[in-house]
């Protein structure tokens, strides 16, 4: 069976015309293949600038990578024909980050449903459509007639933010990119939309990338974490471990400066960097090495290979170097399957 | 749009004119003035001959009288007739040059907006050349040219030449900013097309701008119209509100003191243009929440 | 008034309950019985609706709750920023003895920066985008009449980068030249040019990472040292809260549902509310079903009878549906707002 999605050493470089003399890499040799058999739910963490953005309007097809390819069911993105393209948008859905700029103010909140049904085709009848839009809204905790027919100002930031998940499910994609879709929604409501968003992804068997700088609920949620530094994977691995036992300095850094609810783990302090590392030259080498602590000679001359320390997890860390480094190819070699399969019998 | 959030349904229909009209008062004053300007030429007729436009239909230089109403002017013409004959050719060029400035206005304000790269480039350009055209200088010199045969609708479609540059530049700078919003990215995986999205998307939340763009239009339209005709570069023989200022300056009405030939133009034209400008300044309310008056 | 929203007369005064218990705390500021409305056509929208408090100097306090609770109302109503359609109702803003309602406008345009600073939610986005910091800087000083010498003007703005943590020439950057950390390192170097006494900050690294975010709090804690300056911290991070704050005030429909020391709420919350909140926080250590409190936020136009928690606690009894509950020390140093709990003597 051809990947669903995949991308194959994608770059992404801005700048560097003919007026701009700097470049910034905001994506650096990244790979992966997305599947949705068994669904899978990633995490891929990481502070602005890290590539995390650049990374979903890559794989959604809105940006084109500098090096590399995008892949939907084997075919580049670019070379798609329409009704390829057709397929692809209705595979792979996307829920955003701001709920109140992704409605139009012009029409109710229907029209968002309305619109992917009509489009691809997927409702027989009027009826039929309001019945799918029906059953969507109930499954992500909303009462449809307290919702269709409303216009978006008239629905708290909660409230559209789950429309936006009714209507990713709907289509019945393979693949959901959400980007930090509960930053925007208040803190009360974001553990709730993302439990349904994880229940009703393995369900309906869709896998999920959750793109989010909020390691505790990529933990929470997701199978397989990766986090990004500066466009290149630092760490990647199982979740669990990932978060609780980090071995990229960055990861450490992260996992420490998370403000925790309990009096007694205290947030730790950024550690200076080493005499070598404060003496690096970003362009070159470890991206990390100008703040790491730890940073060696041989950070300074070459960007660390991903170094596999275990079954589920890499590292793109020096201090790793006895461990083998991971064969050329995507980075989902080390990820898990999720251990319980959810998804409803097929009927 | 509405500011307060309401569950219940909107109430009956009938009770939101007034309430409409307290909270832009603007458009309403505008409106009303252009409404009675057009209603002025519709029922006019029915109580003013046409025949009353034509030269000697009475005695030359009258004072108003109840007879005529606004008086004559030296060829013997009726000035109420004028008015309400001449008046809604001048209207005519305004809709003309406003409809045809907003269909090119907008269909190169979007292309060149949305699509961007090469469009944008080839549609902005012709824009900007255009518009450091001279513009009075240009319709002087096709004037001239067509002397001989030209009629309101001919007038109207030179004056149109240069009445899609400023549409153009509005709309398409207001698609660039809303070319980039949520919805319109979302439409994107919802499947639409890029027409789709233009259509679907883009132009109900452009309907201010396109208004806008339409009255600004149609000011320019007349007034351009105005100045060639009071130049003597209109159709000379119909009773435009140009073309009367034109004869009545031929004819030094004013040192005559003829004042009931050349004031009743520029009022009606003071009124158009106050009626436009309201229309103008009332449309950017609507476009623009925050200056609307707080009720 | 119903009897619901009578207060019992044992509720008022703070200070001296408080100090009945522990050591006389030096008292910076004192709110009492603080009610703001918002008058919409439909009614007032209660957004605070009798909160009483005291700050003392050096002292950091913060406030957590929903959006809607009235956290941010009340910053703004101690900056007496409250515009139409809302208005302060009723209540004191003591400040340092002086009671803040009283004061003319003039007066109190002193005290903003003077004496209270804030540092708004997304303020680094308010930052005049053509105005150099030191500009902004300056423009505060003059503003409240303070006029130095030029000679001494680049020193003491050099000093106020110092304290912040940004360098000396970066007050010379504009704001769009320096990244989120800096421009709200910036604000702060704004908010404190005048050494207020207390300081506001609400939601102060909403839009930053989280490395940063432990940085600007850091640097915050020390200027409030340097400053001898009291904080209240506004926010819905409950992790951010422990690791920030000495006292923590949480609020609920525009009441405090509870105050008490920080290690004392994270470790036995006392407030339903309370214990819900901390019981649904997500963690690191464990996968686990992250419940969210039940129902519904009450509508502040319309609060529940009673106990304005009433209709979403667990532990409700009859007297919670027709008796809004003071909030009152029940436990050494602890003010809580509830009927489970008897009133310390």
């Amino acid at each position: 069976m051809t990947t669903l999605l995949e991308a194959r050493r994608v770059s992404k470089i801005f700048g560097g015309g003919l007026f701009e003399k700097e470049t910034t890499v905001a994506l650096d040799d990244f790979s992966i293949r997305i599947d949705n058999d068994p669904p899978v739910i990633t995490a891929v963490v990481g502070e602005s600038g890290s590539g995390k953005t650049t990374l979903a309007r890559v794989l959604l097809g809105e940006t084109e990578p500098t090096q590399g390819e995008v892949r939907y069911l084997g075919k580049d993105l670019r070379s798609l024909s329409r009704d390829e393209r057709q397929s692809f948008r209705r595979d792979v859905q996307v829920i955003f980050q701001d709920p109140y700029e992704v409605y139009n103010p012009f029409y109710r909140i229907d029209h968002v449903l309305t619109t992917p049904l009509t489009k691809f085709g997927l409702a027989k009848s009027r009826g039929h459509a309001r019945e799918l839009m029906t059953e969507a809204l109930q499954a992500v905790g909303l009462r449809p007639e307290e919702t269709l027919g409303r216009y978006p100002h008239q629905l708290s930031g909660g409230q559209r933010q789950r429309v936006m998940v009714a209507r990713a499910l709907l289509v019945r994609p393979r693949l959901i990119i959400a980007d930090e879709p509960v930053s925007m929604v208040d803190a009360s409501l974001r553990a709730t939309i993302l439990d349904s968003l994880q229940s009703l992804t393995r369900e309906f068997g869709v896998s999920l990338i959750y793109i989010t700088h909020d390691l505790i609920t990529a933990f929470q949620i997701s199978d397989n974490i990766i986090v990004l530094y500066r466009g290149s994977v630092a760490e990647a691995g199982r979740a669990e471990p990932v978060v609780q036992q980090p071995e990229h300095p960055y990861s450490r850094l992260l996992v420490g400066s998370i403000p925790q609810p309990d009096p007694d783990r205290v947030w730790s302090a950024e550690q200076p960097a080493s005499a070598v590392g404060r003496g690096a030259n970003p362009a070159v080498g470890c991206k990390f090495a100008p703040r790491c602590p730890f940073a060696m000679e041989m950070c300074l001359e070459n960007h660390p290979p991903l170094f596999q320390t275990d079954d589920h997890r890499v590292a793109a860390c020096y201090l790793y170097r006895d461990a083998p480094t991971l064969p050329e190819g995507p980075i989902d070699q080390v990820f898990v399957k999720p251990a319980i399969d959810l998804r409803a019998p097929a009927d | 749009m509405v500011a307060v959030a309401s569950r219940r349904p909107s109430r009956a229909s009938i009770g939101r004119v007034p309430r409409a009209i307290r909270a832009y008062p603007m458009l309403a004053t505008g409106l009303a003035l252009i409404l009675a300007i057009v209603l002025m030429s519709v029922i006019g007729p029915y109580f003013v001959e046409r025949d009353g436009v034509n030269v000697g239909y009475a005695l030359p230089d009258q004072r108003p009288s109840r007879e005529y109403l606004l008086g004559t002017d030296t060829v013997g013409r009726q000035m109420l007739a004028i008015i309400i004959y001449g008046t809604p050719l001048t209207l005519k060029v305004g809709l003309i040059a406003g409809a045809i400035g907003l269909a090119i206005g907008m269909v190169f304000g979007l292309v060149s907006g949305y699509y961007g790269g090469i469009w944008d480039h080839v549609l902005r350009g012709a824009a900007d050349a255009f518009l450091t055209v001279p513009g009075l200088l240009v319709l002087v010199v096709i004037a001239t040219t067509l002397r001989g045969g030209i009629s309101v609708t001919t007038q109207a479609l030179v004056v149109s030449a240069l009445a899609w540059m400023y549409p153009t530049r509005t709309i398409r700078s207001q698609v660039l900013s809303m070319r980039e919003r949520g919805y319109v990215r979302l439409g994107r995986f919802s499947g639409m097309n890029g027409f789709e999205i233009i259509v679907k998307e883009l132009i109900p939340n452009l309907l201010p701008y396109l208004a806008a763009s339409f009255v600004g239009a149609v000011s320019a339209g007349i007034l351009a119209s105005i100045g060639l005709e009071a130049l003597g570069l209109g159709p000379q023989n119909e009773p435009t509100l140009g073309m009367t200022i034109y004869w009545s300056m031929y004819y030094t009405s004013m040192l005559r003191n003829l004042w009931w030939w050349w004031v009743p133009p520029i009022i009606i034209i003071v009124i158009i243009f106050t009626g436009l400008f309201l229309i103008s300044a009332g449309l950017d309310q609507v476009a623009n929440p925050r200056l609307r008056r707080q009720t | 008034m119903t009897d619901a929203e009578t207060r019992p007369a044992t509720s008022a005064p703070w200070n001296s309950r408080e100090s009945a218990t522990s050591a006389p705390r030096d008292t910076v500021l004192d709110v009492r019985d603080l009610h703001v409305y918002y008058h919409t056509s439909r009614g007032p929208a209660k957004a605070v609706n009798g909160v009483s408090f005291t700050l003392a100097r050096g002292e950091v306090l913060g406030l957590v709750g929903e959006s809607g609770s009235g956290k941010s109302t009340i910053a703004l109503s101690l900056l007496r920023l409250i515009k139409p359609p809302g208005r302060i109702e009723r209540g004191q803003l003591f400040l340092d003895g002086r009671d803040l309602m009283t004061l003319s406008e003039e007066a109190m345009r002193r005290v903003r920066l003077g004496e209270i600073a804030m540092v708004a939610q997304g303020a680094m986005n308010s930052l005049n985008p053509v105005m150099r910091i030191r500009d902004q800087i300056i423009d505060a000083w003059v503003d409240h009449g303070i006029s130095t010498h030029r000679s001494e003007i680049d020193d003491r703005i050099a000093e106020l980068m110092r304290r912040v943590g940004l360098r000396p020439e970066d007050a010379h950057s504009f704001p769009h030249e320096l990244s989120g950390g800096m421009k709200q390192r910036a604000v702060i170097a704004i908010a404190i040019s005048l050494r207020p006494k207390v300081i506001i900050a609400d939601e102060p690294t909403s839009a930053l990472d989280v490395v940063v975010q432990r940085q600007i709090m850091e640097t915050l804690s020390r200027v409030k040292e340097e400053l001898g300056a009291a904080v209240i911290l506004i926010g819905h991070d409950m992790g951010l809260m422990a690791q920030s704050v000495d006292r923590l005030g949480v609020m609920y429909a525009g009441e405090l549902a509870e105050l008490s020391p920080m290690r004392d709420i994270f470790k036995d919350p006392m407030h339903p509310y309370s214990r819900l909140l901390i019981a649904s926080l997500p963690s690191l250590e464990r996968k686990g079903s992250r419940r969210g409190i039940p129902g519904l936020p009450p509508s502040l136009l319309d609060p529940p009878a009673g106990c304005p928690f009433h209709p979403r606690c667990p532990s409700v009894m009859d007297r919670c549906r027709v008796q809004r509950p003071p909030l009152e020390l029940k436990r050494e140093d602890r003010l809580v707002a509830c009927h489970l709990f008897e009133e310390r003597p």
